[in-house]
């Protein structure tokens, strides 16, 4: 038995032999040659190819969308606004009361994917997507219950001050008319969008047509457009189906209809594989934005989707990703810094972290049987703003940032990281420095921590005079997402706040979004996630009937600062208001910020060009600077 | 293959075998005769002292804590770190937060000293491994009961009634616990996780009481006037109560591996209290940095539920010693013929 | 029968219905679909919390709205259901039906995979009960059993796809590998014979120093990176299996059994230049592997008719099972022949085993062999990690079973009229001992869709069990019913199929 296990295996490696020969035959050449590929991981899958239903606004679908479109302007890694000069200028062009105009101009020569001309027509599509008046006209249903057009952009400040949309005679203009100015009119700019090949398909086409039928297309879609002013427009409801569905695909191959691919990016959806990748390839047509590297270039993108986390940078060394952004732990961040070949760098995010203390009840709140709040930080009485003011100097904000951003990444760093200062500006942006000086953040970042949570028992001690460290007198209920960096937040505050008497308590769950209006807690410690940089961003958190104010502040003097920051004012009048608001904010201790979230990105060294930024989409923002 | 069954080993088993028969006939109870079997099952007896003392060292490292009413419990545990100090990380030569005397399964990363969580977890485990057990067990044992001796529609009804809790999955039950309740701790997870998973058991169980009940004991007590509460309790449920622990050891090995598995995927215990799947979830990613993260908590959820198994195997031998061997034609005639073994031999 | 067949179902509709809503409203209950946007910055953000709220019907009370999700399902019998659409816009019943085959390629391997190796290996134990294969057969299974997924998967990635493409860059076994290996085989060969001490370090260095030489060999001729069997290599092989299940089913002395089976490893070998050569060409399909396979069982089946008179029914089980592998191991030489190929494609880049996904996104050919490779190196490590766990099941089980049955009276019976200890097992008492292991499978078949949401999302595959995930993190009730409904129906037929099978199985259970 043994004697013939051995000839098997014997036989088995001599045929071994004789297959290779087989084998190598049909061999193809390995190709070392210079590479051309990026995979780039996103952590969800695509849903759709238009990221602009609510349904469909998810990150990898907006970022696809971002290499395969090109508009008005960018964020670079700053972030700045920055103009896209080579798709087309746009200014105010009047600015007096109750009447506001801004013009939008499209430079001649510019192409979609299939050669179709790019003019102004192409941006009346976002006046349909952002004005409910339009859609209510032109028979598309009013979005508040449903419209033809399932747009995500209804119910925003243009849809309610637009006045009126123009086209100039050469069609290359489109001049928009606001009801009263509108401090953030330069990233409400309209986006092109293909109209020609969406009315192709409101005629059943199925095939890219002949430039002649897709300038026809073009000139039928104006027709619509302005009959939409005036009434039903049946061929925009057809359209308007299309537009929110027949994008949602998940599958890219031979049989998909090429006019929904049509686009103006540097990039253009080749193919997709359902939840596991899609393919980009080089538009060769692209004009509409900066010039693509041309040396060592990079002609193929491909999103893979991958989890975030250990899968990621299990799979980023196994060389199945090239580029990587997000916000790894510790560990994973170690595992990406051992990878060889691997360029791995650290920067923060608009995205910070903040505690906010309860005054009151919320004003957003509709129950009418709701309590009233009656927790120690209650009213503007002296003992409450001295027990707010105790609370918040209690928060050992440097060991927070020390812990979760500088030694997230360097466990070792021994070095004080930044803590942030201000409600209304991120270190680095222009006037943070003016801002913080005056705000009255010194007070919370004079002298040590030790010192500080002194000054804290000093103040809780005027009100309860047993109170001493340890004692638990006033305890406190903290709300908060039970994830490990909250958790880990609550401890190190528990820890510092205990040592002035105060005992925190952790009323935090999954479900912790929904109690935002619950009075039954006392400090709420969640993040601001800004979409875009805009001097109106934080109106909303503070203002005392803002929608983000969920804790009953009322300060006249914030409100009259705030309002004053949505009109047109210089950079100096912008820092003073954020000045005068944030003293406010800061004085009267409603809340205190903490730090901003790190992001990591690690991509292959044979990649450059690559320079995170802070605002969606992240490192992708300038993709035509990539190159191997 | 049946030539190398000759086998001078076997014989011997086979002679030791006969002996313990002869053995078991002398004048021993039921439970002296189970407890003796079980005790020469050596790894289920290795196990039940390992879980024993896994249990003890788990619970005496981090005390026990009991939020009852007013007057909370609280007994100190000699582990000197409880899962929300915060002490200063202690750096090594190559690492932040390795093992050293003082954290001696190191610190995570920010800087709770690994030991008391891993036992914080072990302990979790524990805990819901054994309220699942107690209530899976409990229910399964009296819905597989009732419907096995009663047979008819109290049997078409509770089975339907199983088949209906078998396709309520076990992870909505953590999600709704760990979202809608909260912090309330383990304990009412494993409660509603106990209560939903006795459908294999009573399966079993009913399988056991539906043979058990036409055999001639049972008409023979039946004869003799007893109730039914009596037939099932004295007559039926200790012939099958081998089934009945063997499966719940099972049940109490897979608990084990559910709430652990439920944690890791987030629905399980929340945070801030800890689980040997969380901890392994937070950080399995240190893998190649900080190992000692990734296998402390594997290797404790291996060991409990291992030793749970053992002891399971033991309890199946000693309730149900008909699976033992079956001594074959060939070594019975070669025992007869053989000589007596060679004590050189071995 | 038939009544008690239409009874049950019209109980599982039941069932269905109130696990369903009871379902429904807990996860309604568990979270708030909206989280999001309370603490959005978008300046339109009440337009979408209104618009969120319409879609999803939150201004109704979770009760109600079940009954508008079940009109919807209703439709399934006029024939047009409506599971309605998720949050992320697309329908929920385009992405089951996207999903379905994810899962079933993911866990069917590994169920079968786990059924096969568990049941032979409860057998073997059984039969050599309390000999040193068993106990650490049983060690293995139980400690298999104990192993939580989530964690050997980590160790899988690590060691079986990172380190192992690491050590294909030289392809060359070190000798320390070489040397564990070898001993790691002399174990295994060492626990399968029986005997005194003397024979054991017999056999352990016999297979010891073969498995290292073999390893050698293997070194040598850079096996690793440039496999194959060739003709010769598939010959031995098929002929050794065939030769096997022969003696196994009917004996060794069954001379014309034997005989057939010889033809069936001869037409193999005759087979193999012509079906490679078929097999190269470039419209080659996933049904062109199918038609080699049925041609030789055809062959099996005429040989098993031609070679034997009598009991025809073993022989021809024999030959066919022979000639299954034999297809199998046809396949398996030309997945050889592809591996360098494969290796050396820009996108695998000679690192072959994944950590995740489902397929290389770098991948650029349309060759189906590279394709069919790439496919089921994917498998590997899940299929692996799938089937530690599932394996021990079936061992224990089996084991159990066999155990049982080998102490009936009719066991004792045959073997008193002189049946052979072989035939007495096979013919007597496995088939018995498999009618219990029925119900397992049936319940295992049926978990297989809804089953892996924990290896799926370790390993980043987008099944059943990642949509029900996802669609209990993310509040989305559409989704989360679609996939519940599909799962617990498969639950409660496998229940009702378990039942029907056992009773078809054993003559003793009558179903009423």
């Amino acid at each position: 038995m043994k004697a013939k296990r051995t000839l098997r295996a014997v036989a088995v490696i001599a045929a071994g032999l004789l297959s290779t020969s087989t084998a190598v035959s049909v061999a193809t050449s390995a190709s070392a040659a210079a590479r051309s590929t990026v995979i780039v991981n996103e952590t969800s899958a695509m849903t759709s190819l238009n990221s602009g239903t609510p349904d469909t606004n998810l990150v990898t679908n907006s970022d696809i969308g971002y290499l395969t479109g090109a508009g008005f302007w960018y964020y670079d890694n700053k972030p700045n606004l920055i103009r896209n000069t080579t798709f087309g200028t746009y200014k105010i062009t009047k600015n007096v009361a109750n009447d506001f105009e801004v013009s939008y101009t499209v430079n001649k020569g510019l192409v979609w994917s299939d050669g179709t001309p790019i003019t102004g027509v192409d941006l009346l599509l976002s006046h349909i997507l952002g004005s409910s008046d339009y859609s209510k006209k032109a028979g598309l249903g009013d979005p508040n219950d449903g419209a033809a057009f399932n747009s995500g952009g209804y119910g925003s400040p243009y849809d309610s001050h637009i006045k009126g949309v123009s086209l100039s005679d050469d069609k290359y203009t489109v001049t928009l008319k606001y009801d009263s100015f509108q401090p953030d009119w330069a990233i409400f700019g309209p986006g092109p969008a293909p109209v020609h090949a969406l009315e192709l398909m409101v005629d059943g086409k199925t095939k890219l047509q002949s430039a002649a039928v897709n300038l026809a297309a073009k000139a039928q879609f104006l027709t619509d457009f302005n009959a939409g002013l005036n009434g039903s427009v049946k061929r925009l409801k057809t359209m308007g189906d299309i537009w929110s569905n027949d994008y949602n695909i998940q599958t890219i191959d031979s049989k998909t209809n090429p006019l929904l691919l049509v686009s103006n990016g540097g990039f253009i959806v080749q193919s997709a594989v359902a939840n596991q990748s899609v393919t980009l390839v080089r538009n060769p047509k692209y004009n509409s934005g900066p010039k693509l590297y041309s040396a060592n270039p990079i002609n193929k993108v491909i999103f893979s989707f991958v989890t975030d986390g250990s899968p990621a940078a299990q799979a980023l060394g196994n060389g199945e990703i090239d580029v990587y952004d997000g916000q790894p732990d510790t560990a994973t961040f170690q595992q990406l810094k051992g990878l060889s070949g691997v360029t791995v760098s650290t920067d923060t995010t608009m995205t910070y972290e903040h505690i906010d203390l309860r005054v009151g009840n919320s004003a957003q709140s509709t129950d009418p049987n709701e309590p009233a709040y009656d927790g120690p930080f209650k009213g503007n009485g002296q003992k409450a703003r001295d027990l707010r003011k105790a609370f918040l100097l209690a928060v050992p904000r440097q060991a927070i940032v020390n812990k979760f951003v500088a030694q997230a990444y360097d466990p070792a760093n021994q070095a004080d990281a930044t803590v942030m200062n201000s409600h209304f500006l991120l270190p680095g942006q222009a006037g943070y420095s003016t801002v913080t000086a005056a705000n009255g953040s010194f007070t919370y970042r004079n002298g040590t921590q030790a010192q500080r949570t002194a000054q804290a028992l000093a103040l809780v001690k005027k009100w309860y005079p047993s109170a001493s460290a340890g004692s638990k007198t006033v305890p406190i209920k903290m709300l908060f997402k039970n994830n490990s960096r909250r958790i880990g937040e609550n401890l190190l505050i528990g820890n510092e706040a205990a040592k002035a008497g105060f005992d925190v308590s952790n009323v935090g769950n999954a479900a912790w979004s929904k109690k935002l209006d619950d009075p039954s807690y006392d400090v709420a410690m969640f993040a601001w996630a800004p979409s875009a940089v805009s001097q109106t961003g934080s109106n909303a958190n503070y203002q005392s009937d803002g929608s983000n104010n969920h804790y009953g502040w009322n300060d006249a003097d914030v409100d009259a600062a705030t309002h004053a920051l949505e009109g047109l004012l210089s950079p100096a009048q912008v820092t003073a208001k954020y000045l005068a608001a944030d003293k406010q904010v800061i004085g009267n201790a409603w809340s205190l910020p903490l730090y901003q979230w790190p992001q990591v990105s690690a991509y292959s060294s044979d990649l450059k060009g690559i320079k995170p930024g802070p605002l969606v989409p992240n490192l992708l923002w300038n993709y035509w600077e990539w190159h191997f | 293959m049946s030539e190398n069954n000759q086998n001078p080993n076997a014989v011997d088993a086979a002679d030791e075998e006969r002996d313990l028969i002869a053995k078991e006939t002398v004048g021993l109870s039921q439970g002296q005769l189970i407890r003796k079997r079980f005790l020469n099952h050596k790894p289920a007896v290795f196990s039940l002292f390992f879980l024993i003392f896994v249990t003890l060292f788990v619970y005496s490292a981090s005390g026990i804590h009991l939020n009852w009413g007013a007057t909370p419990i609280t007994v100190q545990g000699w582990w000197p770190y409880t899962i929300t100090d915060i002490p200063e990380t202690v750096f090594c030569d190559t690492s932040v937060g390795c093992p050293t005397w003082q954290h001696p399964f190191g610190q995570d990363p920010l800087g709770r000293d690994y030991f008391a969580l891993v036992m914080r977890g072990a302990e979790q485990s524990i805990v819901v491994m054994l309220i699942i057990g107690f209530f899976g067990g409990f229910i399964g044992t009296v819905v597989g009961a009732i419907s096995g001796y009663f047979r008819g529609w109290v049997d078409a009804v509770l089975m339907r009634f199983t088949d209906f809790i078998i396709t309520i999955p076990a992870i909505i039950i953590g999600a709704v616990i760990g979202f809608r309740v909260g912090n309330l701790g383990v304990v009412p997870l494993a409660i509603y996780l106990g209560l939903f998973s006795w459908t294999g058991l009573s399966r079993l169980v009913r399988g056991e009481f539906l043979s058990l009940r036409e055999r001639e004991f049972v008409d023979a007590a039946r004869v003799a006037g007893a109730s039914n509460r009596r037939i099932i309790f004295k007559h039926i449920l200790p012939n099958a109560m081998g089934v009945i622990i063997v499966s719940v050891t099972l049940m109490l090995s897979g608990a084990i591996l559910l709430e652990t598995g439920l944690s890791y995927i987030g629905f399980g215990v929340q945070a801030p209290d800890v689980s040997l799947g969380s901890l392994i979830s937070d950080y399995q990613d240190s893998f190649t940095v900080s190992p000692w993260l990734f296998y402390w908590p594997g290797v404790l959820i291996i060991l409990i539920a291992l030793s749970v198994n053992f002891i399971g195997d033991g309890l199946r031998d000693a309730f149900d010693p008909r699976q033992r061997r079956q001594i074959s034609r060939k070594e019975l005639l070669k025992a007869t013929f053989k000589k007596p073994a060679d004590p050189t031999q071995n | 029968m038939f009544s008690y067949i239409a009874r049950r179902i019209g109980t599982a509709l039941l069932i269905l219905f109130g696990s369903s809503f009871i379902v429904y409203n807990l996860e309604a209950l568990s979270g708030d679909p909206i989280a999001e946007l309370r603490t959005s910055a978008a300046r339109n953000r009440d337009f979408l919390i209104a618009y969120y709220t319409r879609q999803l019907e939150l201004d109704v009370p979770p009760p109600l709205r079940y009954f508008h999700w079940l009109q919807g399902i209703a439709g399934i019998f006029t024939g047009h259901p409506n599971f309605g659409k998720a949050r992320d816009g697309l329908s929920v019943y385009g992405e089951i039906a996207a999903a379905i085959p994810v899962t079933v390629r993911l866990v069917l391997g590994a169920t079968i995979l786990a059924i096969l190796l568990g049941i032979t290996v409860g057998v073997i134990t059984a039969i050599r009960q309390y000999s040193r294969l068993d106990y650490s057969m049983t060690f293995i299974s139980f400690l298999m059993f104990s192993l939580p997924i989530f964690w050997v998967a980590v160790l899988l990635k690590q060691y079986m796809a990172i380190e192992f493409n690491n050590f294909l860059a030289s392809g060359q076994i070190g000798i320390e590998w070489l040397l564990i290996s070898s001993a790691v085989v002399g174990v295994i060969v060492a626990g399968l014979v029986s005997g005194d001490r003397r024979r054991v370090i017999t056999v352990f260095s016999g297979s010891f120093i073969a498995a290292a030489l073999m390893l050698l060999i293997v070194n040598w001729t850079n096996w690793i990176l440039n496999p194959g069997m060739g003709v010769l290599g598939v010959g031995v092989v098929v002929g050794g299996i065939g030769v096997g299940i022969s003696t196994i089913v009917v004996g060794f002395e069954n001379k014309r059994v034997l005989w057939a089976t010889l033809t069936v490893v001869a037409a193999t070998i005759a087979a193999y230049f012509p079906v490679n050569y078929w097999w190269s060409s470039s419209d080659m399909n996933a049904l062109n592997l199918l038609w080699p396979v049925l041609a030789l069982v055809a062959v099996a089946v005429a040989a098993a008719f031609a070679f034997t008179r009598v009991d025809r029914g073993p022989a021809i089980r024999v030959t066919v099972i022979t000639s299954v592998f034999a297809g199998l191991f046809l396949i398996i030489d030309r997945l050889f022949q592809t591996w360098s190929i494969y290796l050396n494609t820009d996108g695998i880049n000679m690192r072959p085993i994944p950590t995740f996904g489902e397929a290389n996104v770098r991948l650029s050919s349309d060759n189906f062999w590279i394709l069919f490779e790439d496919g089921l190196l994917h498998v590997v490590l899940p299929t692996i990690a799938l089937t530690l766990i599932s394996f021990a099941g079936y061992v224990r089980y089996s084991r159990a079973s066999l155990l049982e049955v080998m102490n009936m009276d009719y066991i004792r019976t045959a073997r008193a009229k002189g049946l052979s200890e072989r035939t007495v097992i096979v013919r007597h008492a496995l088939r018995n001992a498999m009618i219990p292991l029925t119900t397992l499978m049936a319940f295992d078949f049926a978990g297989i869709l809804g089953g892996a949401i924990i290896t799926e999302s370790v390993f980043g595959w987008h099944g059943m069990g990642t949509l029900f995930r996802n669609a209990i993190s993310s509040q989305d009730l559409n989704l989360l019913m679609g996939v519940f409904a599909i799962t617990s129906f498969l639950a409660v037929m496998a229940n009702l199929v378990a039942d029907l099978m056992y009773s078809a199985l054993d003559p003793r259970i009558r179903v009423r």
